[in-house]
């Protein structure tokens, strides 16, 4: 069953990954006779599309590159190049984790894993896919192993170009009794990412489709019962078919967080760390935290993030917003800040990087781009969403995602 | 130590040309001397030898990315025992002060393959001592050494002579009063002669072989940086961030040979130092509920009885201190 995300522009996401970069664009046939303009706008979302992208008059960021290239520039003079959390990607945009969520598991996500890994793109493994679905060695479950963590590593890194992108590996607090890290830091699949600086794990505090809570998954009574000793279930809560499986939040104190960043920094020499903050009232603490214990990358997800199933109470009330949570980091940025909330096209996107991010995550994007086309979809999509990157860049003055800055936004309320 | 060579030692033969090595013979018979010295000493010490659990439903959560074997006992995921600690503390319920010879088992990062030191299967003789703090637990640790090796020397005037080992390395050890460095001092050390040691983490091995090769006789690492150890090793009451425990690292570029440290037995502080740790409390029930209900404050250590053997027998690498040995990653008898 494809999955379907109707709090999200679907059918625009569908459309770019089933036509590329021309979704960017009207329909060309209509040139020369539709007269178009300011469109009649959808009600935005949030702060982030109440806000504007504005170009100066004067552009000295692009007398430079003109000096630089002995000719006028142009969008595709943009270099979108990044480094994420210690890798490289050619965009600066990866691809978020998408846990144990059913419609991420199976062919999505390994055909997410395939595009992802071909586009070079960093790729997050959530939490919980080894306690769900197991790790694939000897313990994976019979016939459907591919769907696995090794199966996903594995789909991806078939795929990846030398000197580009990486995964970093999720581990919730139930995970740590699977020892996730400690197992994929010692298989021999894992080492090619090791030896060439490709492989992170991600310390998780909580997402923003929930925060404050943990994990949730909706299991049928047989696979509860499979899963029962090691997680908290609810049995009553969605009626006799149903249980509600929970994974604890888990517990962070600042000084909680200083000393797992350091113990993965011990113990993992050879692996990048990185830190996922929910969107909380102390995200620039915890962001400060996370940086000074030595994370590569903090990870913020807006409130208006997530694919997985969270009660309706909290997505529509609980959490910063993503423009709130970059305004309170504004004023002590993490120095490799990613973000991720309804990320699906480029001025969000360049918006988002111009208040301080270094990338975004495509989370829901990334798995209806696959679903509409399993060998295709992520990377024309992509290929929509980084040319639009680089003229809205372009068009601010500006050659590198780096040299966006707060004055490139203009919000609503003056600032 | 023949490490000047650039070549790695060999790898282990099969088991029929290992075990019928005389160098192999020698080998063993001096780690077997070393064990039976340290029983006579603990036990005229008034030490109780206790027989550790090789399974239980958890186990030491151990460092350095290391991963756990898994066992299904009964549909119950098991562990077999990486160390002995949490049932160490536990033992002093029964008995002030206790030791054991405990096999342990770590699925180490394929990068130690070739350390020369690391082993998946390895023996670790393991000490427990009620009411004791860093300062008894470390000269207790370097008498127990000073006579196991003494006892050896004595003993087997041959094998040391078949394997080459002039036993005239051990004459600083034999005095005693081994050297301590705090870790500060160490990473201090380690960054001025150009080696990039975190203040935040373990020694690397790297920098242990540097300070290891430097010194003439064993020596003490103390007061290693919380993010770097286990919950169950204390935190400074005086001194927060700062671990209460030790390392003990052999002369000669052998490295470590022990790790030891005055323990953790307050509830609360060991649940937070779990989280610190980045552990679930949940899956640590038994052990919870005993502290919980209290466990005597402890200190103790665990020597590394291949790294033992193989420093005293002046081996070029630990697979050679072990009559079957599992290199991480080889598969092997």
């Amino acid at each position: 069953m494809s999955p379907v995300a109707p709090a999200f522009p679907e059918d625009e996401v569908r459309r770019r990954a089933r036509s590329g970069a021309a979704a960017a664009f009207p329909a060309a046939e209509d040139y020369g006779h539709v007269l178009f303009g300011a469109c009649a706008p959808t009600a935005p979302e949030d702060d982030i599309d109440r806000m504007r992208l504005v170009p100066p008059v004067f552009m000295e960021e692009r007398l430079k590159k003109l000096i630089e290239l002995g000719r006028e520039p142009m969008y595709d003079d943009v270099e979108l190049t990044t480094g994420i959390g210690g890798f490289t990607a050619a965009l600066p945009v990866y691809v978020s984790a998408l846990g144990s969520t059913r419609a991420a598991g199976g062919d999505p996500g390994l055909a997410l894993g395939r595009q992802a890994g071909r586009l070079g793109l960093p790729m997050v493994i959530g939490e919980n896919v080894v306690p769900v679905h197991g790790y694939g060695r000897l313990d994976g479950p019979p016939g459907d192993a591919t769907v696995t963590l090794l199966g996903r590593l594995r789909a991806y890194t078939d795929e990846l170009p030398d000197g580009l992108g990486g995964v970093a590996v999720q581990q919730s607090t139930e995970d740590a009794d699977a020892e996730v890290w400690n197992l994929v830091y010692s298989d021999p699949a894992a080492r090619p990412l090791l030896d060439s600086g490709r492989l992170a794990f991600e310390l998780k505090t909580g997402q923003g489709a929930k925060p404050g809570l943990g994990g949730m998954t909706v299991l049928d009574t047989a696979a509860a019962a499979r899963l029962g000793d090691r997680y908290g279930l609810d049995t009553a809560a969605l009626g006799e078919r149903h249980v509600l499986r929970s994974s604890s939040p888990g517990t962070f104190t600042a000084e909680i967080l200083r000393q797992q960043i350091r113990l993965m920094r011990n113990n993992f020499p050879r692996a990048r760390v990185w830190v996922k903050l929910h969107p909380g009232r102390d995200v620039a603490e915890a962001a400060r935290v996370a940086v000074d214990a030595g994370a590569d990358a903090v990870t913020v997800d807006g409130a208006e993030g997530g694919t997985g199933w969270a009660p309706v109470a909290f997505t529509g009330g609980v959490g910063l917003p993503l423009a709130a949570c970059l305004r309170r980091l504004a004023d002590d940025p993490p120095p490799c800040l990613l973000v991720s909330g309804r990320m699906w096209e480029g001025t969000r996107a360049v918006k988002s990087l111009a208040l301080g991010a270094r990338a975004v995550g495509l989370g829901r994007a990334a798995l209806l781009s696959v679903a509409e086309d399993p060998d295709q979809g992520l990377i024309r999509f992509t290929e929509c969403l980084a040319m639009e990157m680089r003229m809205l860049i372009s068009a601010l003055g500006k050659y590198a995602p780096d040299a966006l800055d707060q004055q490139d936004v203009w919000s609503p309320d003056g600032n | 130590m023949n490490h000047d060579t650039p070549n790695s030692p060999p790898s282990p033969p099969a088991p029929r040309a290992h075990l019928s090595s005389p160098a192999t013979r020698s080998t063993l018979r001096i780690q077997n001397r070393l064990i039976a010295a340290a029983r006579e000493y603990l036990t005229s010490a008034g030490f109780t030898e206790m027989l550790p659990p090789v399974i239980g439903p958890v186990t030491d959560p151990g460092s350095r990315g290391s991963k756990q074997v898994d066992i299904d006992f009964y549909g119950h995921r098991y562990k077999l025992m990486t160390s002995a600690i949490l049932y160490k503390q536990a033992s002093l319920l029964a008995f002030d002060k206790i030791f054991c010879i405990a096999p342990n088992v770590r699925l180490e990062p394929l990068e130690t393959t070739d350390t020369d030191r690391h082993l998946a299967e390895f023996h670790q003789l393991d000490v427990e001592v009620a009411g004791a703090d860093r300062e008894r637990i470390t000269g207790l640790l370097e008498d127990l050494v000073v006579h196991m090796v003494r006892s050896t020397r004595d003993a087997l005037p041959a094998d040391f002579e078949l394997l080459g080992r002039d036993v005239d390395a051990f004459t600083e050890l034999l005095h005693g009063s081994f050297g301590r460095l705090t870790h500060a001092d160490a990473v201090a050390e380690l960054r001025a002669v150009g080696h990039d040691q975190s203040p935040d983490a373990e020694i690397d091995w790297a920098g242990e072989a540097l300070l290891s090769s430097k010194a003439a006789r064993p020596f003490f690492v103390t007061d290693y940086p919380k993010g770097s150890r286990g919950f169950y090793d204390r935190e400074s009451r005086t001194e927060p961030g700062v671990l209460r425990n030790f390392d003990l690292i052999a002369p000669e570029g052998f490295g470590e040979l022990c790790s030891g440290s005055e323990r953790t037995n307050d509830y609360a502080q060991i649940v937070t130092r779990m989280r610190e740790t980045g552990e679930n409390p949940q899956k640590y029930r038994w052990y919870l509920d005993l502290v919980r209900e209290g466990v005597p404050a402890s200190a103790g250590f665990g020597i590394g009885v291949e790294r033992l053997t193989r420093y005293v027998a002046g081996r070029d690498a630990v697979w050679q201190a072990n009559a079957f040995p599992k290199l991480p990653g080889v598969v092997s008898p």
